[in-house]
């Protein structure tokens, strides 16, 4: 059955000031309810700056966006409000431990202070992190600071949960958690936008993808109908490198 | 909630940042009292204003004695008639004086004295004379007046030079009056045949001293504690930015502030959670440096810090203060986008506005151009309102101008912080 969608981008087009080309240039797509959703494709080709058009936090300069039926130029805080991101950078306060991390951001949330210590103490354990909870952040590796960050996200249960390269610099076993722990999220019923540039790790875990490069829209559907409609090419590392050439990107 | 939440969090980054914590409780606690023992001396030179005059008595009579009993009572003015055990001379005297080591000396010519009486009874005969009594035995012309002479370094204060030459002249206008109405007496009582009677020129006019305080318990000079003690407080207040900025910044740049973003409606109880929460640390640094001037400074042999009277002035402008150098380290902190731009201009702007503000130096002290900037200053209203709290004991009412403005300044920054820092969630 298809889902109707949670995410509508139409013609999104934005350029920095003083840049030479837009970041994003006339970008269309939709998400469908509880589907993991794979925005795709190198560094610097315009993912984050589209995850923060969506959250209303950078002004698109052309389109038009509608997430959970709000229009983002309008109603962005109530947006933001109803959704959970993990950035790409460690948004967590390394000084404080693990703990005070979450009930901070938890109350920040406006969660009820009955039910903080209990929610936070409940995804420190999913996320292998209970033992560690009194420690500070900064002495965490690398895989642990992930993990907490993505919980970050999770603590007020979003309906559509944002995660930008979330396994980004992370061990084998942290990666393995997370793309589960997304694979469970979306059982529930959460619906999952998922930016990376790890095309063999999005092919494992989303539905559908659009790829990007240079801002621009070069594929988008299901895997079979990407490779298909793309030369027949075996995964999607192949069909990108098919479709842009091998020369290094800036 | 969101408040509170945020003043939990800054207590606890500030509380593991051990530089920023020394930075603004024991730095400040360790300069107010080095520069309270440095202008310690400054302080009671410019308060004391004792002058040491070299006197010479080449009269050795009555007036010589009585002008050097009335100076001596001068807690002003330190008499010196002799050195190294040898009596001054007018040579010796001038000498000194010529080359700097005393700047004054006052030189009671020979025969002064005898001179004086003489110059009584000629005016006194005169007078008498005049109304048909008795006639006259010499012209008053005659006799040429006492030459009386002070000596002056040309460097000396001009206030010290009026004030010496004001006893001096206040004194001899005194016994002149004295003899000439005793030799009046005198020729009264020859003419009459009735005894004197004792005349108390004191008892005509009393001139009091008092200080224009608000309470019965006076008001003081300015001494180095007394001045130091608010004047680095504040200083240590508006450098609450170091801390509040640092970690603005580095919140911003780690990407903890860009989480806060993405949670809707946090923004305005981030600011006000910092805003608080840095409010109480500058009030804390406040009661700790009282407490230094109250309890640490007599330990050094400085003066103990005198509150005054009006406690809750005092309250009231700690508050003032407290929120016009939280206010002030929130703009720098929204404004400013890496830690060095913020924490350089910070650090250079809060030392200029101290400087200008009378922190450094007392404002009359300053040059009357720098007396002219220095009201735009936040530290100075600060600083005044302190000084009319600590050295008058001033009623609220008269420190409400002072109130008025860092309340105004802080407003106003905290206004403008919050603009910028909302126009930044969204690019």
């Amino acid at each position: 059955m298809i889902q109707s969608p949670i995410i509508t981008a139409f013609g999104l087009k934005k350029t920095y000031r003083g840049a030479s080309k837009p970041a994003v240039d006339d970008l269309s797509f939709d998400v469908r309810q509880k589907e993991i959703f794979g925005l795709l494709g190198p560094n610097g080709t315009g993912k984050s700056t589209t995850l923060m058009m969506l959250c209303g936090l950078i002004k698109m300069d052309a389109g038009s966006m509608e997430v959970l039926g709000l229009d983002v130029r309008q109603k962005g805080a109530e947006v933001r409000r109803r959704i959970g991101v993990a950035p790409q950078e460690i948004a967590l306060f390394p000084t404080m431990t693990a703990y005070e991390n979450l009930v901070y951001f938890s109350r920040m949330y406006g969660l009820p202070g009955t039910a903080i210590r209990e929610t936070v103490l409940e995804y420190l354990k999913v996320f292998g992190l209970a033992d560690k909870s009194s420690q500070r952040v900064a002495t965490f590796s690398g895989g642990m600071k992930r993990r907490l960050n993505l919980v970050a996200a999770l603590l007020h249960r979003p309906q559509l949960l944002i995660l930008d390269e979330p396994t980004s610099g992370v061990d084998v076993q942290s990666r393995r958690m997370i793309l589960d722990y997304m694979r469970r999220l979306q059982a529930e019923g959460v619906t999952i936008l998922y930016s990376s540039h790890l095309l063999d790790e999005a092919e494992k875990v989303c539905s559908r993808f659009v790829i990007l490069d240079e801002g621009r829209r070069i594929a988008a559907g299901a895997l079979a109908e990407i490779l298909e409609a793309n030369g027949g090419s075996d995964n999607l590392e192949q069909m990108f490198l098919h479709l842009t050439g091998r020369g290094v990107r800036d | 909630m969101k408040i509170l939440a945020t003043i939990w969090k800054e207590s606890i980054l500030l509380v593991r940042d051990l530089g920023g914590m020394s930075l603004i409780f024991l730095m400040p606690l360790a300069l107010v009292i080095v520069m309270a023992l440095i202008q310690d001396n400054s302080f009671e030179i410019m308060q004391e204003s004792r002058l040491e005059v070299l006197f010479v008595d080449e009269d050795a009579d009555a007036l010589g004695q009585r002008i050097a009993q009335a100076l001596q009572a001068s807690p002003n003015i330190h008499l010196i008639k002799s050195l190294k055990g040898r009596p001054l001379t007018a040579k010796t005297a001038e000498r000194l004086v010529r080359a700097g080591d005393y700047k004054a000396a006052l030189i009671i010519p020979e025969k002064a004295s005898i001179t004086l009486r003489k110059k009584v009874e000629e005016t006194a005969g005169g007078l008498f004379a005049h109304y048909g009594f008795g006639s006259v035995t010499s012209s008053v012309k005659a006799s040429p007046p006492i030459d009386l002479q002070i000596l002056f370094d040309p460097a000396i204060k001009p206030n010290y030079r009026q004030a010496l030459t004001g006893a001096v002249e206040k004194m001899t206008t005194s016994v002149q009056a004295t003899w000439l109405m005793d030799d009046i007496q005198r020729r009264l009582g020859e003419a009459t045949g009735r005894g004197g009677k004792t005349i108390d020129f004191s008892e005509m006019i009393h001139v009091r001293q008092n200080d224009a305080s608000s309470d019965d318990a006076g008001g003081m000079a300015l001494n180095a504690v007394q001045h130091n003690v608010p004047a680095w407080s504040m200083f240590a207040m508006f450098f609450i930015l170091f801390p509040l900025a640092g970690n603005f910044i580095k919140e911003r740049e780690e990407g903890s502030m860009l989480r806060l973003r993405l949670i809707s409606g946090s923004q305005s109880p981030v600011i006000a959670g910092k805003f608080l929460f840095y409010l109480g640390v500058c009030l804390l640094q406040l009661v700790l440096m009282i407490g230094v001037g109250l309890y640490v400074m007599p330990l050094f042999g400085l003066s103990k810090l005198a509150l005054g009277a009006n406690h809750v002035g005092i309250v009231l402008t700690g508050l003032a203060v407290a929120m016009a150098a939280t206010g002030y380290g929130l703009l720098i902190a929204v404004y400013f986008i890496t830690p060095q731009q913020a924490l350089s201009f910070g650090a250079i702007s809060v030392v200029i506005l101290a400087a200008i503000g009378g922190v450094w130096v007392p404002v009359f002290a300053m040059p009357p151009i720098m007396q002219k900037l220095s009201p735009f200053s936040p530290l100075n209203w600060g600083l005044s309102a302190f000084n009319h709290l600590f050295l008058r004991s001033a009623s609220t009412a008269a420190i409400l101008p002072d109130l008025a403005k860092l309340l105004f300044f802080s407003c106003a920054t905290l206004a403008a912080s919050l603009l910028i820092h909302r126009s930044r969630i969204v690019l």
